[in-house]
């Protein structure tokens, strides 16, 4: 159970930064809440806090089964009538409560997301809930900003919240948000002073170095998004289906993929940069002892693991599998020659010997491409061409879609948010028939770990079971992490670590307490203030 | 005339309603999972997404679907946005984003043609001397040249050249001026070469020959026949021209960052918005069909040989 006390006399303010009647009460949270748990709303995203309170799943569903009048027995207000059975409750005007179906010691990290954010009732009602939010006039603000003009696909202008209560720590009076379609724009910007910040790409980067701003140029921190490799399990590919059930194949995929090479298509100065080889990030979640969870044993061999390139190891493994799946005159068991139809992605004969064709799946746009292009290559190099085939298949529009959900491949990568703070998020959607296993992969004890380490309400017992699994997994190479997000170049006046920072819901929209220079910060200035913010965080953590 | 034009408009219905009903059906046949992004398809149970769908009409009859969808839009309503803009009433964003488009497009079109014609008709009286060679050199490379080319160097150095803005910010007027020549560049180009093309072959035509030879003075010749004969075919194309500027430009409203229609509709397709294209389409092919039908009528005014009679429209443009 998690009670907040609310700050008194807060006042909602308009978008002319004026207060209105309204006052931040808890029912404007217990309100906010009610419009998020009702289906009629769409809120995309309510799966991911389906059961965290009490009586909520039921609440949601009862509502859904009313609607597509599959119950009959009750009114739709029957139903809106049970909201006080969910978990949340306000207890008086300054008071709210929420009671989570079972102990979340990482709820508050929930809180960061746009479905905890309080409504005025009052004024929904009085603007339309339909018309709530579409524009700077159908919304009213409580936090230290408020926004003050919003065109379009032009520009969000945000402004000082005079009224904040902690005003004298919101240091930037105006933000700007500008729509720039190009990177190239952007940068041009910024060097003519009307942009404070920019992010650049790899050309960019190298276009600077014989300029005076090559010395402006830092990188920003690692998000919290991990990009992981797949393998189909349930490939309609009878070569790949056979091999990839095989520990050795896969333990050859493990060692023979270069993944700084892969990696250095997006940036070609500092590709280790952007790799990463656990699930779940570092640096993002800590147990009661300040102790990062990719520390904890097992997987912080992963996490150190860095490149895990070893073309003589992924061969050895590879001839191993080799031996256990062929009859050793290079045919297949149990696969004979047939056609592979999974137009429109991909269509190909398989002869049921080897090679073995794998099929690669990359989209449209040309980088994707080239990463493609270079693990085919690379497949031929380490494996040789007598034993690996690696077919490519494209999509059009959406992985997803067309890949992902119809099964139409045998290895693709996907990028994938962190959602709150614990190994649940990633590790609870890896479980057999979970959201994220892509793969279509299932292993018993990997479940049993997961749903045993969920049980645990102290966190330095819950990691150590979650890492147990995550370790697992990375072993048995049901998938294979290798990227992070963010760790991209940027160069601006904006002071970092000086905002609030957390890997989840809408924190990278928040600016109290963003400092802001007359000039661009340098770069080993920004790695001073870094390199503090570490040593800081460490002494709070009681290292 | 009257009964023409009714017949124009019957017929002008129809063809929308065609365009509208093939649009609205092929766009059900997407599939329904386009309606989401991958992290929300994920994140919800099968139960959840046809819940959703159920709220947006989206699983009902589709020809229930259409005769609401008219029903609306006659009434005025034109239904807000799915994807694109959540729940944004549509006229909202038109009525946003109509403006930048139209006035940017209004401009450029009047730039295009005057300084078009002038040009094609300085091209056509100096045809193959200097004046004609370095028009059709600019001709050339405005139609050769991929436009992103250019505009982006003219974004690049003209705006560091004369210290303008790099995008459009509408309280600063000089930020308006580049947008608006990027805009005419090749309509310049269009009118330039087609005019100097018709007027060269009206010059080389009879009774010009015979007019020159009764001794008419040459300008008088180039301003009463070769001109107004050779501007029939051009202005037929004016009023869809001036009409469709609200449709936007999708590249140099995306290199300006001019928030208006450029590109909506493509957008909207990619994200499935239903409502949004339909509403788009519907009003792009009404405005279509009107500026062909004005532009025939214009003909009639500009050339009084060509009569719309109610059986057949006769385009007799060749003396």
């Amino acid at each position: 159970m998690w009670t907040f006390y609310l700050r008194k006399g807060v006042k909602w303010v308009d978008d002319k930064g004026k207060p209105t009647e309204y006052e931040v009460t808890a029912d404007d949270f217990y309100e906010g809440f009610r419009y998020v748990a009702d289906p009629k709303n769409g809120i995309k995203n309510f799966g991911s806090i389906r059961s965290l309170l009490v009586g909520l799943a039921d609440y949601y569903k009862g509502l859904q089964d009313v609607d597509s009048g599959k119950d009959k027995n009750r009114t739709r207000q029957q139903v809106l009538d049970t909201f006080k059975t969910v978990g949340i409750r306000v207890i008086d005007k300054y008071t709210i409560e929420y009671t989570t179906a079972k102990p979340t010691p990482w709820f508050l990290t929930y809180l960061t997301m746009d479905l905890f954010f309080p409504v005025e009732k009052a004024f929904m009602d009085k603007v339309g809930a339909e018309n709530f939010g579409t524009a700077k006039d159908k919304l009213i603000f409580s936090g230290c900003y408020y926004i003050s003009d919003w065109q379009r696909d032009k520009l969000i202008v945000l402004k000082r919240n005079e009224n904040y209560w902690d005003k004298k720590n919101v240091f930037i009076k105006e933000i700007t948000m500008q729509k720039v379609s190009d990177p190239a724009i952007a940068l041009q910007m910024f060097q003519r002073g009307e942009l404070s910040s920019a992010g650049l790409n790899a050309d960019q980067v190298k276009g600077l170095q014989n300029t005076k701003w090559k010395d402006y140029i830092y990188m920003t921190d690692r998000s919290s998004v991990t990009f992981w490799w797949a393998l189909n399990f349930q490939s309609k590919n009878p070569e790949f289906a056979a091999f990839v059930k095989n520990l050795n194949f896969r333990k050859a995929l493990y060692y023979g993929i270069d993944h700084v090479k892969l990696l250095s298509l997006d940036d070609p100065l500092s590709p280790q940069n952007l790799l990463r080889t656990t699930i779940i990030p570092e640096e993002v979640i800590f147990d009661e002892k300040g102790k990062d969870y990719t520390d904890y044993p097992g997987l912080k061999e992963f996490k150190n693991a860095g490149n895990t390139y070893n073309p003589k190891l992924a061969t050895e493994y590879f001839m191993k599998a080799v031996a256990e799946l062929t009859d050793g005159k290079g045919n297949i068991k149990g696969v004979a020659a047939q056609a592979v139809d999974l137009k429109p992605v991909a269509q190909f004969n398989i002869d049921g010997k080897l090679p073995l064709q794998i099929l690669i799946i990359h989209s449209t746009s040309s980088s994707d491409t080239k990463f493609a292009l270079l693990m085919q290559a690379m497949f031929k190099d380490v494996f040789g061409p007598e034993n690996v085939e690696v077919v490519l298949g494209q999509y059009v529009d959406d992985q997803y879609d067309e890949v992902i959900a119809p099964q139409k491949f045998d290895m693709a990568y996907d990028s994938f948010r962190f959602a709150y703070g614990d190994p649940l998020a990633q590790l609870g959607r890896l479980v057999t028939g979970g959201a994220v296993n892509d793969g279509g992969w299932s292993d018993p004890e990997f479940d049993a770990l997961v749903a045993e380490a969920d049980k645990k309400i102290k966190l330095s017992d819950r990691y150590a079971i979650f890492a147990k699994a995550e370790a697992m997994i990375l072993d048995r190479v049901y998938i294979i992490p290798f990227r992070c997000g963010g760790s991209a170049y940027a160069i601006g006046n904006v002071v970092p670590y000086t905002y609030p920072r957390s890997g989840f819901g809408v924190t990278r929209f928040k600016y109290k307490g963003m400092k802001l220079e007359s000039k661009p910060l340098l770069a080993s200035r920004v790695e001073e203030i870094r390199r503090q913010f570490y040593a800081d965080l460490e002494k709070l953590q009681g290292k | 005339m009257g009964k023409y034009i009714l017949r124009r408009f019957w017929q002008s219905i129809i063809t929308v309603l065609i365009v509208l009903f093939v649009m609205f059906m092929l766009l059900r046949l997407m599939p329904k999972e386009n309606y989401f992004t991958r992290d929300d398809y994920i994140n919800m149970t099968e139960e959840d997404r046809t819940a959703y769908l159920r709220n947006l009409g989206v699983l009902d009859n589709p020809l229930v679907q259409f005769v609401r969808f008219l029903r609306g839009f006659v009434t005025g309503d034109l239904g807000r946005s799915i994807t694109v803009y959540p729940k944004t009433p549509i006229s909202e964003i038109l009525k946003e984003k109509i403006p930048y488009s139209l006035w940017f497009g209004l401009v450029s079109v009047l730039l295009s043609v005057i300084l078009g014609f002038l040009m094609g008709i300085g091209m056509a009286n100096n045809k193959d001397k200097l004046g004609d060679q370095l028009g059709t050199m600019y001709v050339v490379a405005v139609r050769a040249i991929p436009s992103l080319v250019y505009l982006f160097l003219i974004q690049m150095w003209i705006t560091h050249l004369f210290n303008l803005p790099m995008v459009f910010y509408e309280d600063e007027p000089a930020s308006w001026i580049l947008p608006a020549i990027s805009l005419s560049l090749s309509g310049i180009a269009w009118y330039a070469i087609w005019l100097r093309r018709f007027m060269v072959d009206e010059e080389n035509k009879d009774y010009i020959k015979f007019a020159i030879a009764k001794g008419l003075p040459r300008n008088y010749i180039m301003k009463r026949h070769v001109l107004r004969n050779a501007l029939v075919p051009l202005v037929q194309y004016l009023p869809s021209q001036i009409l469709l500027t609200i449709a936007g430009s999708l590249i140099i409203e995306s290199i300006y960052s001019i928030p208006g229609m450029g590109g909506l509709l493509v957008y909207a397709i990619r994200q499935q918005d239903n409502t949004l294209v339909q509403a788009l389409v519907c009003i792009y092919s009404i405005l279509g069909v009107f500026g062909v039908f004005l532009g025939d009528i214009l003909m009639a005014i500009v050339d009084p040989r060509i009569k719309l009679t109610s059986a057949k429209i006769e385009r007799e443009v060749t003396a």
